[in-house]
């Protein structure tokens, strides 16, 4: 299929576009759908279980009904029901005023009998524990793998590491909060969503409400954060639809902060208990990891163990646990957070062992130089930018309390392509329309299909006009996995070459030459290798006549791929006598195949580490042990970064177009949290090996470190 | 948010009279605490009285003091020269409050009166004492920002306020007014430990009540240091701090052999924040400067001395480190000595 390819020398791809709706986001002319105010509209309320664990006895809606402004109601639960987490929904009202809705919704009676709840891993794992479920069991057999001969690798193995390590349940705090706007005309419905694939809400809704899927009609044009968590319509997104329904009328359905913690996912917890082995040389001998972690509410909570390095050696034996809180969704780069810490933490205490060099030790033992697998150049390129000679071993002996240390971690993901469709116009006064059903999730998605569409037509990215964001544009999968660059580009390269090739079928003959000797660059069609033999854009589309040229095209293999890596560094300073941990540097090493936008894609890799910084200090769902309700469903006590907080970050873009393109929105947050524990272990010499690094596990290890050590 | 009903009063005596009401009437400052109480359903009061109307000057009193009043916004504090003169502890702990945009928005009187950060207490589910309820959550529960001192019960909070702690420091008094005229309290007083019969305030002002100034007394001859551990740069509270204020002796100009300078601390004020349910002064770590060269050595002395009575809860020993570490700071600084 040598017919799609991309150009050898582009003009525009990989160069530093600014996003196209750059400006509107900033003046505050980009609708969210926070924004989205229809004719007549309402707001909904959704009533919730304060219970992490309880059966619904009745549910009583005549007060509510009764309240100033209330339009509609309705049960979302029966009576019987069992209710799995604090925030369940139970039932809803929608009322003329958001203020009015609220209230009436506390007047919705629901009468509950609590039942036992189990809100941490331990208390499910116990023997005798409570149960999150009158009908199923408080855990699973999960992941198991089996690989080379264990026990020969332990007897190769010249020292032993034996550890427990762990991450936390951190949520995925979208700006945006979850939610809808419904708008019914007879059976059909128009949904302005903020979500990550506005093909597949469609779906659920069609689904859930019992209309044919062609009824309905969702739209996103801008979406402040998703993370993984956004894809279907949800509870909230029914619930809307059907007051909706109910009151004859658009209802706005947004979600507070507090359900928002609560209700819309979160990243699951993970543990292993981990034994491992490494010769008296330096390589990895033999791994044994039991694993465990908890994705809330009957939800999974697998991750790769052992992460990325090569043990010949391995067992892997993981148990699902589950709790009383709300359900895991997929959090950016799922699982690979929790494996790559659970891994390298655990590195660097082999590394101390045979009195190595993280990265020497590393390199040793990462898998071979492939296109997939840069690690090791970027071990050694790293290096070299960061200043890692100047890194002194375990423990910084300068005098005072401010200790400084570096670490470095690995990471690896997929981010391949997939069936993505597009549809383009090209007219007779010569714009260009490229129509895509994929959104822009923020990750700069519209200004790299008008790049595409730009780089083929030979135009600048200005003269393409790219509608997305809504299901009456062709079918594009959901954002996530980091498959969206990979799927849409080539889709819009595609469908423009096609568009193109129609073009030249209608210039040639003004131009005297066949079709194949036509060019398009630089805002000209000419003939190639005779540049002034030819014709501005402008002209060229004149001969296009009184129907436009108007193509379909979709998806075709070779113009991406799957498959990056990723090596970050880290700098933090410890204060031992506060125990609060300080970022001060972070070097992120990157592939992403052929670089589309370089800001955009530098973007993503900065807002990577960002969120890394928050999983590795400061973010925690803190459940209160008692009655197992979320003391901290805030942005108070649940911490994010401040501006003051996030440290100088260098981005490092390795360039591979040779490879085509591949996604890069997960990858970078995914190692960064690993090389801050392991820069603060390199500070301190004390290791903690669970995530956040609070000052309080600070200070209890660097008081277990003077009193006889963590190792 | 329940409906409630808006009063802007224009003078002090109109407001205490629109707090008379048959239901529940608050002031209202910045409303950086209250508009957040009332959203989240924790108060819902019928009347809400505007007293951003107040007094909003910083002015010279005759003995060498200033009285603050009670609308003068968190960043005119912290950006006020007199004030940065007589009183450095004050400008810093204004300086470091929450975000610029709450230092934009709240007043001196509301930062002084805004009700405790508990999660227990913000969060609708948990009826806690401070709600009128018959337990405390944090004792069993999740209590890693709670009180570190004065742990007796019933209620384990700790005092939320930057300001009160220099301004109990600084031996403050404040001005109160109310149905049957005014009074002056001093700081230290205004504050209470919880009991079971008033657990419901942190403080001694009643319903009726508002504060309308803060009266500063001339400083004297003293050094002073401020000192906040915070986990996040912004938009977060302080885990431990404190201000020290040291009564210099009067001899000056003796070099110690270490070369700094040879004054002596006859007498220290150390208050400590966020360890709590009052700003915390410390006795021991007051006795442990009095008398003392002030020197990096004495800091250290009075830090593991403010901690000596520390009776932390099961989940926030850390804390104590925490708070050690804050004193010896707030010392060394007062005596000009880098801290990070
Ligand atoms: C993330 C975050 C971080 C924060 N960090 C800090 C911090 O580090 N340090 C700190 O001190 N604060 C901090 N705050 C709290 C903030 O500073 C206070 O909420 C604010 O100062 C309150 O002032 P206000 O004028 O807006 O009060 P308001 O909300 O208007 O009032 C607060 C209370 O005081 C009462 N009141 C107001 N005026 C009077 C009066 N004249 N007489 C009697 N009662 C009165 C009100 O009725 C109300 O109950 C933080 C807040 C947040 C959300
Ligand atoms: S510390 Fe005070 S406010 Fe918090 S739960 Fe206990 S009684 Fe309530």
């Amino acid at each position: 299929m040598a017919k799609y390819s991309w150009p050898e020398k582009p003009t525009l791809l990989g160069t530093p576009v600014k996003r196209l709706d750059g400006p509107d986001k900033v003046t505050g002319r980009a609708r969210y759908t926070h924004d989205i105010n229809r004719p007549g509209m309402i707001y909904g309320k959704i009533v919730r279980s304060p219970y992490p664990h309880a059966k619904v006895v009745s549910i009583d809606l005549s007060a509510a009904e009764k309240a100033p402004g209330v339009k509609a109601t309705l049960a979302y639960m029966k009576p019987g029901d069992e209710v799995h987490y604090q925030g369940d929904p139970v039932a809803a009202v929608a009322a003329d005023t958001e203020e009015r809705a609220r209230d009436a919704a506390r007047l919705v009676r629901v009468r509950y009998d609590a039942l036992p709840q189990v809100s941490s891993e331990a208390q499910a794992m116990a023997a005798d524990g409570p149960k999150w479920s009158t009908t199923q069991p408080n855990t699973r057999a999960g992941q198991r793998a089996e690989t080379g001969d264990l026990e020969a690798g332990f007897r190769q193995a010249g020292h032993i590491v034996e550890q427990t390590y762990s991450t936390h349940v951190i949520t995925h705090v979208c700006l945006e909060t979850h939610g809808a706007v419904c708008e019914w005309d007879g059976d059909k419905l128009t949904a302005w969503v903020s979500t990550q694939g506005v093909h597949q809400c469609a779906q659920g809704f069609a689904q859930a409400l019992g209309i044919p899927q062609t009824n309905v009609r969702v739209i996103t044009q801008y979406m402040g954060g998703g993370f993984g968590s956004k894809f279907a319509p949800d509870s909230q997104g029914i619930i809307c639809a059907k007051l909706a329904k109910a009151a004859k009328a658009p209802v706005k359905l947004m979600l507070d902060r507090k359900e928002e913690h609560l209700d819309t996912g979160n990243r699951p917890s993970a543990f292993a208990k981990i034994r491992a082995g490494v010769s008296s040389g330096g390589k990895l001998t033999a791994f044994d990891g039991q694993s465990w972690g908890t994705g809330g509410a009957g939800a999974g909570s697998g991750f790769p163990l052992p992460y990325l390095y090569q043990f010949p050696n391995r067992r892997r034996v993981h148990t699902d646990v589950y709790i009383n809180a709300g359900q895991q969704r997929a959090m950016r780069a799922p699982g690979h957070p929790q494996g790559c810490f659970l891994t390298e933490i655990l590195m660097d205490e082999l590394a101390d062992r045979v009195k190595m060099d993280p990265v020497e030790f590393r390199i040793k033992n990462a898998p071979p130089l492939a296109p997939n697998a840069q690690w090791i150049k970027y071990f050694q390129e790293g290096a070299k930018r960061f200043g890692w000679d100047k890194r002194h071993a375990t423990g910084d002996p300068t005098p005072g309390p401010i200790k400084t240390g570096m670490g470095v971690s690995a990471h690896l993901w997929g981010g391949a392509g997939r069936g993505s469709q597009a549809h383009v116009d090209l007219m007779s006064d010569g714009s260009v329309v490229v129509k895509c059903g994929t959104q822009d999730i923020g990750t700069g998605t519209r200004t790299l299909v008008a790049i595409v569409a730009a780089e083929t037509f030979g135009l600048p990215v200005s003269a393409v006009k790219p509608e997305i964001g809504d299901t009456i544009y062709p079918f594009s999968g959901g954002s996530g996995g980091s498959t969206t660059a990979a799927s849409v580009t080539p889709a819009i390269r595609t469908t423009s070459v096609n568009a193109l090739d129609q073009l030249f079928a209608k210039v040639a003959p003004t131009l005297g030459v066949t079709p194949d000797q036509l060019a398009a660059e630089g805002g000209r069609v000419f003939v190639r290798g005779n540049n002034s033999k030819g014709l501005s854009w402008k002209d060229a589309c004149k001969l296009i006549g009184t129907e436009p040229i108007s193509v379909d095209g979709k998806w075709e293999d070779g113009l991406s791929s799957s498959g990056t890596s990723g090596v970050q560094f880290a700098e933090a300073e410890v204060d031992i006598e506060t125990g609060v941990v300080r970022v001060k540097r972070i070097l992120a090493m990157q592939d992403c195949g052929l670089i589309v936008d370089k800001l955009t894609a530098e973007s993503q890799a900065y807002g990577g580490v960002i969120a890394a910084i928050n999983f590795a200090l400061f973010e925690d769902r803190i459940l209160d042990r008692v009655t197992g309700q979320m003391v901290n469903p805030n942005m108070e006590w649940y911490l994010l970064a401040g501006m003051s907080d996030v440290p100088k970050i260098d981005i490092v873009l390795n360039n591979m177009p040779e490879r085509g393109v591949i996604g890069i929105g997960e990858p970078p947050t995914v190692s960064t949290a690993s090389a801050i524990a392991n820069a603060v272990r390199n500070a301190t010499g004390a290791t903690i090996r669970s995530l956040p690094l609070h000052p309080h596990k600070v200070l209890a290890a660097l008081e277990q470190e003077r009193a006889g050590g963590t190792n | 948010m329940k409906a409630f009903a808006y009063v802007n009063p224009a003078t002090e005596k109109e407001a205490v009279a629109a707090l008379k009401i048959d239901g529940i009437a608050m002031p209202l400052g910045g409303g950086q605490d209250l508009l957040a109480r009332m959203k989240d359903y924790i108060d819902s009061p019928d009347r809400i009285v505007n007293v951003k109307g107040l007094d909003a000057t910083v002015t010279a009193t005759p003995d060498g003091g200033l009285k603050i009043g009670s609308a003068v916004k968190i960043v005119d504090l912290a950006e006020n020269a007199q004030v940065a003169a007589l009183y450095p502890a004050v400008v810093a702990a204004a300086g470091e409050v929450g975000t610029p945009q709450i230092r934009n928005q709240g007043t001196v009187a509301g930062n002084i009166n805004q009700r405790p950060r508990c999660w227990y207490f913000r969060n609708e589910e948990f009826v806690c004492y401070k709600k009128g309820g018959s337990r405390c959550f944090a004792v069993n529960g999740e209590n890693q920002y709670h009180a570190i001192f004065g742990n007796d019960g019933p209620s384990h909070i700790v005092h939320p306020s930057s300001l009160a702690v220099p301004f109990v420091a600084y031996g403050a008094r404040f001005r109160v007014v109310g149905p049957n005229g005014e009074r002056e309290v001093p700081a230290a007083e205004y504050f209470t430990m919880p009991t079971l019969q008033n657990v419901l305030k942190e403080n001694v002002l009643d319903d009726e009540e508002l504060l309308t100034h803060v009266i500063l007394p001339a400083p004297g001859n003293v050094k002073h240091g401020h000192y906040e551990v915070r986990y996040k740069q912004s938009h977060d509270w302080p885990l431990a701090f404190a201000t020290v204020v040291l009564m210099m002796s009067a001899a000056n100009g003796t070099t110690g052999a270490n070369g700094t300078s040879g004054n002596t601390i006859r007498s220290a004020r150390v208050v400590l924040g966020a360890v709590a349910p009052v700003p915390w002064r410390s006795r021991p770590a007051e006795e442990a400067l009095a008398g003392k060269p002030l020197s990096e050595a004495t800091a250290a002395l009075a830090g593991e001395a403010a901690v000596s009575e520390a009776k932390p809860m099961s989940g926030n020993v850390y804390k104590v480190q925490i708070a050690k570490t804050a004193v010896k700071r707030a010392v060394m600084r007062a005596a000009g000595i880098k801290t990070v």
